[in-house]
């Protein structure tokens, strides 16, 4: 029996010890994970960069959006524009831009904003985007990047234990205004100064719509949000990524917008969406821009803000996308001043509404892109 | 590391195992499981996951190695030195040694001469089918029985199942004719059989002419551990093997298998079937005798072809037959060893992977390189602590601790030869006629072709790339795919580095000077370090006394 005890003992004592060598590796690796991480992507940034001089001799995309380049060194220029911008967001971009580029050719302009969406979380990619921001930002033009609140995709380990595991979402915004994210919210802010150059940030978008997303009014009071906006804005500040422009952007169908507005200090644009959803739901019918953002226009444009249309689309089914592109666009200057930015959502696989994949995309539909050259050379005249 | 030529001729044997010691190894053991269950949370994460037979394929290549190395640990484990037991005077013992049409005549003088100096009082026969009177005559010589064995099938086998029927010792020692004994060899492993259920003996193999060449060291360098460590921790389990030479059997195990095994693995062979009858081994971690190890590519590929076809001999006929009559320890181990030559494919898919990347996009998982380096980190730090802790147990510390870097390099330049060997078992094939090495002095071994068609599309493939991303690549692409890309190539550089070995050995075999190596050893300094040690211990003895 003693030998029993004694063996069972030297067992238990032998799992002990291998479990506490096991947690120091494990611990100095994360510990060591800045550091080695940081050598490894320098590296990976100085390729890029050789890849970059080495193919230096081609022709490149940013010589034709030089008249850009004013504007996206100086924040001053960007947020009291004297020009239009085009942009688009395209669902094939995850590895290239050139689905992107195909748009742009076919529309015979050259895109300002490259826009895309990336969500909060613990993931490897929910880290500020700065391999594709960059490569945005070297092909010309400002990335657009809509900045999306997920909560419910933290590990518990990311963000500490005095967060509500079962419903993260649940009063969100409060716990983030809160500071219970600021550990994610640093990283990211801080990575987004090393990024330097100006880029369009649109965080917790269509706040005001109680049917979309977690962050909505459903789980949080409008107040919270405001707090949560100012909160984020300055660990920004205190980061140094002053280089973000602040892109407040509700749903123009639901009228309750002023109620979440973070306040004229604290906002650079005001976004609106535009997606016309024809006869595809029960809920939608055909309407034109002018049925969709009227009303939200008259109203967000007495903020005095430069105004970005940040999805800007149409469904083929239940009308004439070609001339919706057409009416829309040839009288946006005149009709809404105050609208500098337009962003085509050109996704082919939209899945966040409906139960099965809307297409917005139009690379297809000859008309509709002949009508969107013909309305932006009525703009020339 | 040079190596000191005379100090290869003294006794060895490993350190004997403390329990302070072995709770050590448990702890570093503990450590490795624990470190593999994190990469293994880690890597089956669902987001990883790009394509899911590619990825299925990736994990089991990944993981089979991983497995192999936990077996391995847990081996160690088991680790246990018998005690030595004296050899009781009055057995009757035999040695065998076998000659074939071909083979060096000095190389037997030397061999026997060195038998009859084996102090223990013995038989040694020589079994001779070289129809060469001059064989006779150096086994008259040397004292030894000349037994001519001529025209039976299984090369050494055959001749050692005839030979059985004619002698009637007690105990055989299978001494390969390239192994020069030492006099104390039979005093050694004799006590052993003291234990009526011990079927054999196995001792370690050592090699005296691997200073020859970078092919030899290596080789030699691919044996160390499993002749230290890992046979001591198998004989813990009663699960270690004869393989290699040198193996000393009783004749009623021998009797009750119906001979000596036949084939290509024909230690490995015997050895399943005796346990399969019941009976105990024992691994003697002792250095006893010297031998050659191959010195140019050439052979040392023609060797492992021959015991990867083995190998899979036992795992394909030998196993399935026995697997009832196994105790768990043994189907591990005779599973593990079985399957330790299915590393000619997956390393061949581990080649391919980066390729198939390059050429047409395909990966099998999104997963980060730094993320993976750093996760892997904690089993390769524990993996190599391990590894070199364990190597105090091994024969001759001194000579073998190490990295044993060589051993990797040509254990990777063997994977053609892996892969061939396993082709032919499932098909059942023999192996092809390979010239011998001294017909393929001028030019490089065939099996090395590979190696280069290997090299050669990693370097067409880095040009495709730099060509490609100078002149191609859409510059919307370009920033994206840099580190894919980069990553991809330097992976697929990593195996490029691996082939350097195998070129190297490839290039030195042409230039190796043929030489017979046994011409230049003395027996009688063996003697006298034998003497030396005798009288040392003798002393020990009295002064305890």
């Amino acid at each position: 029996m003693k030998t029993i005890i004694y063996r069972s003992i030297l067992v238990l004592i032998a799992l002990g010890l291998g479990t506490g060598i096991f947690v120091l590796l494990t611990f100095a690796g994360d510990k060591t994970k800045g550091p080695l991480e940081n050598i490894f992507s320098s590296v990976n940034t100085n390729i890029a960069s050789f890849e970059k001089s080495m193919t230096g001799t081609r022709e490149k995309r940013s010589q034709s959006l030089l008249w850009f380049d004013n504007y996206r060194k100086n924040k001053l220029f960007f947020n009291s524009p004297d020009s239009f911008f085009v942009g688009a967001y395209d669902d094939q971009m995850v590895e290239s831009y050139e689905s992107v580029v195909a748009l742009e050719d076919s529309l015979k302009i050259k895109f300002p904003i490259i826009s895309f969406y990336t969500a909060w979380g613990s993931k490897r990619q929910q880290v500020f985007p700065m391999l594709r921001a960059q490569a945005i930002y070297d092909l010309g033009s400002v990335p657009m990047i809509t900045w999306e609140p997920w909560l419910d995709d933290f590990d518990a380990a990311h963000v500490g234990n005095t967060i509500n595991a079962e419903n993260k979402n649940k009063g969100g915004m409060r716990a983030v205004a809160q500071g219970k994210y600021d550990v994610y919210i640093d990283k990211w802010a801080a990575d987004a100064a090393k990024f330097q150059h100006p880029f369009f940030l649109r965080f917790g978008h269509e706040m005001n719509d109680p049917y979309r997303y977690p962050w909505g009014p459903q789980n949080n009071e409008p107040q919270d949000y405001i707090d949560a906006w100012q909160h984020v804005r300055s660990r920004f500040s205190n980061a140094g990524a002053t280089n973000a422009i602040w892109i407040w952007s509700p749903h123009p169908a639901y009228e309750t917008y002023p109620q979440f507005y973070p306040g004229h200090e604290n906002v650079d644009w005001i976004g609106v969406t535009a997606l016309n959803y024809g006869t595809v739901a029960t809920w939608s019918q055909w309407w034109s821009l002018e049925d969709i953002i009227q009303k939200s226009y008259d109203s967000l444009s007495l903020y005095k803000k430069p105004m970005m249309l940040t999805e800007y689309g149409s469904l083929s089914v239940g009308g004439d996308r070609a001339i919706w592109f057409q009416e829309g666009l040839s009288s946006l200057p005149q009709k809404y001043p105050a609208v500098k930015s337009v962003v085509f959502f050109h996704t082919n696989s939209d899945n966040t509404t409906t139960y099965k994949a809307l297409d917005w995309s139009f690379k297809n539909d000859e008309k509709t892109k002949q009508a969107i050259i013909a309305s932006f050379r009525s703009w020339m005249r | 590391m040079k190596t000191n030529q005379t100090n290869l001729w003294s006794f060895r044997k490993a350190a004997p195992v403390t329990r302070s010691k072995k709770f050590l190894l448990s702890i570093l053991i503990v450590a490795g499981c624990l470190s593999m269950l994190h990469l293994a949370e880690w890597w089956f994460r669902e987001d990883h996951v790009a394509s899911v037979p590619l990825f299925l394929l990736l994990s089991f290549i990944f993981w089979w190695g991983m497995i192999r190395m936990i077996i391995l640990w847990i081996s160690y484990l088991g680790i246990r030195v018998p005690e030595k037991k004296e050899a009781p005077p009055g057995l009757s013992v035999a040695i065998f040694t076998t000659s074939s049409p071909g083979e060096p005549l000095s190389m037997f003088e030397k061999t026997l001469a060195a038998c009859a100096r084996i102090t223990y009082p013995h038989t040694t026969y020589l079994l001779d089918d070289t129809q060469d009177p001059r064989f006779k005559e150096a086994a008259v010589k040397n004292g030894a029985v000349w037994l001519e064995i001529v025209g039976f099938p299984g090369a050494k086998a055959g001749k050692i199942n005839e030979a059985l029927k004619s002698t009637t010792e007690d105990f055989i020692l299978v001494l390969d004719p390239d192994h020069i004994p030492f006099p104390n060899f039979l005093d050694e492993v004799l006590g052993y059989f003291e234990n009526e259920k011990v079927g054999y003996v196995q001792v370690a193999q050592a090699y005296y002419n691997q200073y020859r060449s970078f092919t030899a060291k290596g080789a030699a360098e691919q044996t160390y551990s499993f002749y230290g460590p890992t046979q001591i921790g198998m004989h813990g389990y009663n699960c270690s093997v004869a393989i290699g030479a040198n193996c000393t059997f009783r004749r009623t195990a021998l009797e009750s298998i119906g001979g000596h095994g036949i084939g290509l693995a024909e230690d490995l062979i015997t050895a399943i079937r005796i346990h399969s009858e019941g009976w105990k081994s024992i691994y003697a971690p002792v250095v006893v005798s010297r031998g050659l190890v191959p010195e140019d590519l050439g052979s040392f590929f023609k060797q492992q072809l021959k015991w990867a076809r083995g190998v899979h001999e036992v795992l394909f006929a030998e196993l399935p037959r026995l697997w009832s009559k196994l105790s768990f320890w043994q189907k591990l181990s005779y599973l593990t060893i079985g399957t330790y030559y299915f590393s000619g494919v997956t390393i061949m898919l581990f080649l391919l992977i980066p390729f198939l990347f390059l050429w047409f996009g395909m990966l099998p998982a999104n997963m980060d390189f730094i993320q993976f380096v750093l996760n892997w980190l904690p089993i390769a730090i524990v993996g190599i602590t391990i590894y070199l802790y364990v190597q105090q147990w091994l024969c001759h510390p001194q000579n073998e601790r190490g990295l044993h870097w060589r051993g990797m390099f040509l254990k990777f330049a063997c994977w053609p030869i892996f892969f061939k060997g396993f082709l032919l078992s499932v098909r059942n094939a023999d192996i092809p006629y390979i010239p011998t090495a001294k017909q393929a002095v001028k030019g490089f071994t065939p099996f090395i072709r590979p190696l280069m068609i290997h090299q050669l599309l990693f370097i067409a493939t880095l040009f495709f790339v730099v060509i490609e991303r100078r002149y191609f690549t859409h510059e919307a692409k370009i920033a994206l795919t840099s580190g894919d890309i980069w990553g991809m190539v330097a992976f697929a550089c990593i195996a490029f580095i691996m082939t350097f070995g195998g070129m190297y050995a490839a290039i030195e075999s042409r230039k190796i000077k043929e030489e017979e190596p046994w011409e230049k050893i003395d027996l009688e300094l063996i003697n006298k370090k034998h003497r030396k040690s005798v009288r040392k211990n003798y002393k020990k003895m009295s002064y305890n006394l």
